[in-house]
């Protein structure tokens, strides 16, 4: 068997009939992913809550949230795989992905708590080449209250979306995903489309991610118009004893807001962008769970809960910066890479709902200017012969 | 500290936006000529498909190539020993036949994909935008 596999390979090989280049032994970028890290800050107001008959709600007496995040992604393989059509280009993506969030639920009536959640996982994007994409994303995690010594409390963000490019400017997303982004355990389908190009004028339904209206203004300057949820699913230490009738060391607190904005992109170089989003926050609502008053259901959304409040829509100001490392492949045009790195940005890293504000694309160019003229530029494109 | 940070990220911006000035945008540069190669080419949706991931391909395997051969030579001539002068004429001829190899393998997948007619046309479009280049790094100089 390994023989007729060896030969298999032996004769692949030599079909590339591309010897000399492979003798040269020169380098090249692997993969089509940059390296990116996001570094994400958000806040909203302190909101007073005027109810007080609840005992809760005067212990609280107000909310607001401040919330920092750190997320990454890397490629760590591409696997190149050979089609019975070689004018077929067909790949798999391997990505390492990371997350760091710190977020600092503002109550006035209680001392400060920082809750963390923090994470490394693994997505696989299949691109067949032709119009589909495969995309698999397993995102484990812990939650933690460290103001004060307490447990973690471990979970997991799954998704899986089949995506189809029916043209450069048409493409829907039919998939399944396990978020706690809308404040709990919930297992949502996953509906997408979009109208319009990845690198132009386009807008994107994501549910339950986004809704995005994006308008590139030159290529170092996009705008968009957003509506999309924020929150999680976090663990609160009981030190408080805000969970007064159980003798519980720590409870879930859930939060989650529809954020409806605007945005901004900047790519000040290759390597860096940042971006500033701000507008209302509405459906603003949180939760305490016991977690053993949920016990009997381990892989369902938990029900029982000991507190809720909503609150009137109030503003929210997002501001982050965004580095991207590494040289990649050149994927001008592809559309299946441009829509696995769109994919790979609306399901970020760790299941916080930020957004890079797709880095990876190339902005859209439409005259050669004096300023991008050079021949350093030009160097690789123009051979000696050529003159 | 909450100053400190402050002002050190300001600094970061500061420095990030020189180094934005100082630096050559070579993406943007590609990214126009793929732009003002595929209007050239009108293409369909499916030559699309097949058509730009094979034409990267092969681009970047020939800027590699040409990187390649143009670094070894920064050293001078002049200042190399026998040892390197041989290998340096290897990588130099070498690369020549790798060029052209990689012509063949890849414009003959290119020809399966657009037909010759195009394949041809996409010829012409490198040349005119190569051309047009030329005459604005021309103009920016005059």
């Amino acid at each position: 068997m390994l023989i007729i596999i060896g030969t298999y390979f032996f004769f692949a090989k030599n079909c590339n009939a591309q010897t000399t280049f492979d003798s040269l032994k020169i380098k090249q970028p692997k993969h089509f992913f940059n390296t990116v890290i996001v570094l994400d800050s958000y806040r909203k107001p302190n909101q007073s809550i005027t109810d007080t008959l609840d005992f809760l709600n005067k212990r609280l007496k107000s909310y607001g949230i401040k919330q920092y995040n750190i997320s990454f992604y890397t490629p760590i393989a591409t696997i190149n795989k050979p089609t019975s059509d070689s004018n077929v280009t067909k790949n798999t993506h391997i990505l390492l992905t990371g997350n760091f969030m710190a977020l600092q639920p503002v109550f006035g009536g209680i001392p400060q708590h920082t809750l963390i959640k923090a994470g490394i996982g693994i997505r696989a994007i299949f691109n067949s080449g032709k119009k589909g994409i495969w995309f698999i994303d397993a995102s484990p995690f812990i939650t933690k209250d460290v103001t004060y010594a307490s447990k973690g409390y471990y979970r997991m963000a799954n998704t899986i979306i089949y995506s189809y490019n029916k043209s450069e400017k048409f493409n829907f997303r039919i998939g399944i995903t396990k978020s706690f982004l809308w404040g709990n355990k919930n297992y949502w389908p996953f509906i997408g489309f979009r109208v319009g190009r990845l690198d132009n004028v386009n807008l994107s339904f994501q549910f339950p991610k986004n809704i995005t209206f994006n308008v590139p203004i030159n290529p170092n300057l996009k705008f968009s118009l957003y509506t999309r949820p924020q929150g999680g699913m976090f663990n609160f230490s009981n030190r408080d004893s805000l969970n007064y009738f159980r003798n519980d060391a720590t409870f879930h607190f859930t939060r989650y807001e529809v954020n409806t904005g605007l945005r901004f992109d900047v790519k000040l170089n290759t390597n860096f962008n940042f971006y500033v989003a701000a507008g209302l926050s509405t459906k603003n609502n949180i939760t305490f769970y016991s977690d053993k008053a949920n016990s009997s259901r381990p892989r369902l959304p938990y029900r029982k809960f000991f507190y809720e409040q909503n609150f009137a829509p109030t503003g929210f100001f997002n501001f982050g910066l965004v580095l991207k490392f590494g040289k990649t492949k050149s994927y001008f045009n592809n559309r299946n890479i441009y829509d696995a790195i769109d994919l790979n940005n609306i399901i970020d890293a760790g299941d916080g709902n930020t957004n890079n504000g797709g880095v990876q694309l190339p902005g859209k160019t439409k005259k050669i200017t004096k300023k991008d003229a050079n021949l350093s530029s030009i160097q690789d494109l123009i051979d000696a012969n050529d003159y | 500290m909450k100053r400190q940070l402050k002002i050190f990220a300001l600094l970061f911006l500061l420095l990030q936006s020189f180094v934005f000035l100082a630096q050559k945008d070579k993406d943007k540069v590609e990214a126009l000529r793929v732009a003002f190669i595929g209007k050239k080419l009108e293409l369909t949706i499916n030559e699309t498909e097949k058509f730009w991931p094979i034409y990267n391909e092969y681009n970047d395997k020939i800027k590699a190539l040409r990187k390649t051969v143009r670094q070894s030579f920064k050293k001078g001539v002049d200042n190399m020993t026998d040892k390197e002068l041989e290998d340096l004429y290897q990588l130099e001829v070498k690369s020549k036949q790798a060029e052209a190899e990689l012509h063949k393998v890849y414009a003959d997948k290119i020809k399966a994909i657009l037909g010759t007619k195009k394949t041809l046309k996409l010829r012409v479009a490198e040349d005119e935008f190569k051309k047009e280049i030329i005459k604005t790094i021309q103009d920016k100089s005059d």
